[in-house]
């Protein structure tokens, strides 16, 4: 074998195929899941908010955009633990061929440079790759997603993010993986050479209850305090996996049955409309607003046709086992009116707000009688608070500068905004007055649409026969029709948002995966001669698997307690206000958690396996 | 002489390792018969084939041809989990590196051959004590290898191949990596071991311990040249 300082480390790497192999792959899979989230994340928020005026409301992209966010950060992160773990691991097990190479006579400089070109071909043949997996995964998964019909910007390569990401990566190797080359050329020879230096052999366990367990426990628990460095690692990049997996996965899920309480609430659950049959289609294109975009087009709200007749009002208030919302619904222009606040140190008063105007719809609603139960920042209305209003969240951004302390004007009538609402209808961008005033400052005496809630415990297919009879009977022209499929869409659209966002920690979690692989292989590279020792005494191959089975779990399980603890406290106390879960939703996200833990719990076990069948003879000499 | 006096028979036992596309012959049709009881050194050059031969007769390694029968038992028909059952049983390895576990103390080293037979912890406490005592480092029993001595540890090694009793100790160069003093402390386990009347099996060059061999093998690139009695 050539001996150059170009050669060696190529026949060296190309000598361990598989150590070698699980470095490259591990790193590339780092660099190309933080490509790939950065790219998709942006392409996901780009989609969604260039479209945020039209689709989702302000209140539900905060908690989505979050998300993203969170998992970018969380991305980077796990790739920075794991290029250090990983680089950390190739040159720690090299320490004992530094030690040879300078106790047989080469020079300081020639072993460093054997060691350095070796991490330069590793770190830049990985982060090459990484970059081209993550541009193709990006390409594949976004044309995917487009083809689900999500709101994914494909195909999103900025080439400066993908500089900045290879140099980053590149850098970070280099300057991690230089660190214990550095330490071994400067130490002796004969310390290099000790198994006490890589991995502090000559440091006695601290946990002395270690004592008393069984065999198998003992010689894991100690094998992991004496390479403390390497566990320290693998625990955090892990843990930062398991926050990542459960922010996506459990937060996705409760995140998913949040938002979608809120718009159950908004639009109510087995909630029928009845009004003109022209009102009903207006009324729907209005609801799917959140999820098409679809723009409405000119309508006459208060045309006297679509108001809703006295004679129907009585009709149905004569029907047992009903609630009754009438609502005047149009739309009409509003201004904003400023209002006025307290300095904190000055007491002086500051005024807020401009004079913005703009368009919204207007739904006038009886305070006592409405159905709906918002996800609200501030008060509802109140029945004798005749000037108040609750206005959207889209219309909230769009037009006030603090809402809760402005008015808005609605022809001459001025409304005090006593509360924000998440409401799906017309974007998010509506006003909520009480109908009385909203009926006399327009000059119309009826309401135009009419929201029933049917009881639960009354058999609802004969009760929607019947009013179906009944309004059918007063004015042909007017339907009774179901809200639950336009809820369903909705939700479904919510859905859909989610599950691509559980999409992000798939790649961390396959190069994690290869990192907890590249773990066990150091563990068994560590105690190879000492698993070949146990075997030549007696020792049968399971009892080495389940050694470092024993060892694997004990890293799993304390990263996977502490990712999902602090997993669970980011999603319901940082990103997801007034989480809503039901029980089985715990048993989904705990499928999920419990899922991931498995892959790496097997990932673990395959260099196990591999080792165990390898006759006693090869693994007693360090290969 | 019949098989049951027998403790090791080995008939054209060959075996090659592949180094590239080169197989390199380590033993080259090797019979060899040890009877029960006896002290039998393998003496030859480095590189002769000792080591590998205590391997094959030790059930670590299996030879490429030829039939091995220890203690009864035909290694070549048993399967990995039946060979590791034998020998922890039957059989006792002292290694030339030692070969202690760094994680395990003194006493942890000793005793786990008898944990994998299932023996009670109070017989194993004893057992170990005993073993410890005999090779002089009964107050070293809660220290780990690496605050031990190179002879310290070649002795630990004794007292954990002496550990299940076996009938068949295996001892590969014991004072290769000793002084002259430790040597003879070697030399005198061994004698007792003899004395004792177990079968045992030492690769050495060292003069004193081929002295006191019942049976003495030689090995020269790999093929037995002479057996002398």
């Amino acid at each position: 074998m050539s001996m150059t300082e170009t050669f060696f480390p190529i026949n060296d790497l190309l000598r361990r195929k598989f150590q070698t192999g699980v470095i490259i792959i591990g790193l590339a899979l780092c660099v190309a899941s933080t490509l790939f989230v950065f790219s998709l994340g942006n392409g996901m928020g780009v989609a969604t908010f260039a479209t945020t005026e039209n689709k989702l409301t302000p209140g539900f992209a905060i908690v989505f955009s979050r998300f993203v966010i969170l998992a970018e950060i969380l991305v980077f992160t796990i790739g920075i633990v794991t290029i250090s773990f990983l680089t950390h691991t190739m040159m720690s097990q090299r320490i004992k061929d530094v030690g040879l190479m300078k106790a047989a006579g080469c020079p300081n400089d020639v072993v460093f440079s054997y060691f350095m070109n070796e991490l330069v071909i590793v770190t830049l043949a990985s982060c090459s790759l990484g970059v081209v997996l993550g541009i193709l995964a990006d390409y594949v998964s976004g044309g995917a997603l487009v083809g689900m019909g999500l709101q994914v910007i494909p195909w999103q390569i900025n080439p400066w993010v993908v500089l900045a990401i290879f140099a980053a990566f590149v850098l970070l190797s280099l300057i991690v993986g230089t660190r214990p080359i550095l330490a071994a050329t400067r130490v002796r020879p004969a310390v290099a050479l000790s198994p006490s230096f890589s991995y502090g052999l000559s440091r006695e366990s601290d946990f002395k209850g270690v004592a008393k367990a069984g065999l198998t426990a003992k010689i894991a628990i100690r094998s992991l305090f004496r390479r403390k460095s390497a566990s320290f690692q693998i625990i955090l990049c892990l843990t930062s996996v398991f926050i990542l997996v459960t922010v996506s996965v459990a937060g996705g899920i409760i995140a998913n049955e949040t938002t979608g309480a809120w718009i159950e609430r908004a639009v109510g659950k087995n909630v029928v409309l009845i009004a003109h049959h022209e009102m009903t289609i207006q009324y729907e294109l209005l609801m799917s607003k959140f999820y098409t975009g679809a723009p409405e087009p000119q309508f006459n709200y208060t045309s006297g046709k679509y108001l809703v007749s006295d004679q129907i009002l009585s009709n149905l208030s004569l029907m047992a086992g009903l609630r009754i919302d009438p609502r005047l619904v149009l739309e009409a222009q509003i201004n904003e009116v400023q209002g006025f606040v307290f300095g904190q140190q000055t007491s002086e008063t500051i005024t807020v707000g401009d004079s913005r105007k703009g368009t919204s719809l207007i739904v006038g609603v009886e305070p006592d009688k409405v159905l709906s139960q918002w996800f609200l920042n501030g008060n509802f209305l109140v029945k004798n608070e005749t000037s108040d209003a609750v206005i959207g969240d889209t219309l909230a951004a769009k037009m006030f500068s603090q809402p809760l302390n402005q008015s808005l004007k609605l022809l001459e009538q001025t409304f005090q905004i006593a509360g924000v609402c998440l409401d799906p209808i017309n974007g998010g961008n509506v006003t909520y007055v009480p109908l009385e005033t909203l009926q006399s400052v327009m000059g119309v005496s009826e309401p135009n649409i009419v929201m029933v809630e049917i009881s639960d415990g009354i058999n609802r297919t004969k009760v929607l026969d019947e009013l179906r009879k009944t309004v059918n009977a007063i004015d042909p022209e007017f339907e009774v029709s179901e809200l639950d499929e336009t809820l369903n869409k909705q939700s479904g659209f919510l859905e859909h948002l989610w599950s691509a966002v559980m999409l992000l920690p798939v790649l961390s979690l396959a190069a994690v995966t290869l990192c907890m692989a590249s773990y066990v292989t150091l563990v068994i590279n560590d105690q190879r001669e000492e698993f070949g020792i146990l075997r030549a005494v007696g020792a049968r191959p399971r009892m080495i698997i389940k050694i470092v089975m024993t060892q694997s779990s004990l890293i799993l399980l304390s990263s996977w307690a502490a990712g999902l603890a602090l997993g669970i406290i980011t999603t319901v106390l940082i990103l997801i206000p007034e989480p809503f879960f039901a029980g089985s939703t715990v048993l989904e996200i705990a499928g999920w958690l419990l899922a991931a833990l498995g892959i790496l719990l097997c990932s673990s076990l395959y260099p196990a396996l591999r080792f165990a069948r390898k006759p006693v003879i090869n693994t007693m000499t360090h290969q | 002489m019949k098989n049951e006096e027998l403790a090791v028979w080995g008939l054209l036992l060959c075996k090659a390792y592949p180094v590239g596309n080169i197989q390199i012959e380590v033993l080259k049709n090797v019979d060899v018969s040890i009877e029960k009881g006896r002290f039998t050194v393998i003496s030859g050059d480095s590189g002769s084939g000792k080591t590998t031969l205590l391997n094959v007769i030790g059930g670590i390694d299996r030879p490429t041809s030829g039939k091995v029968v220890v203690l009864g038992e035909d290694l070549n028909a048993q399967d990995e989990d039946s060979l590791a059952a034998f020998r922890c049983s039957k059989i006792g390895f002292v290694f030339q590196s030692y070969n202690l576990i760094s994680t395990l103390t003194v006493a942890e080293n000793v005793g786990f051959p008898m944990e994998w037979l299932r023996k009670p912890t109070d017989y194993v406490e004893k057992r170990v004590q005993e073993l410890l005592a005999m090779v002089g480092l009964g107050a070293r029993a809660e220290h780990f290898p690496f605050q031990l001595s190179g002879g310290e540890q070649q002795r630990v090694a004794f007292a954990r191949a002496l550990a299940n009793n076996p009938p068949l100790l295996l001892v590969d160069e014991p004072t290769g990596n000793l002084d002259r003093r430790t040597s003879a402390q070697v030399a005198e386990i061994l004698n007792a071991l003899k004395d004792e009347g177990k079968t045992v099996v030492v690769a050495t060059h060292d003069e004193g311990i081929v002295k006191a061999a019942d049976q003495l093998l030689h090995l020269e690139e790999g093929m037995l040249t002479s057996v002398d009695d």
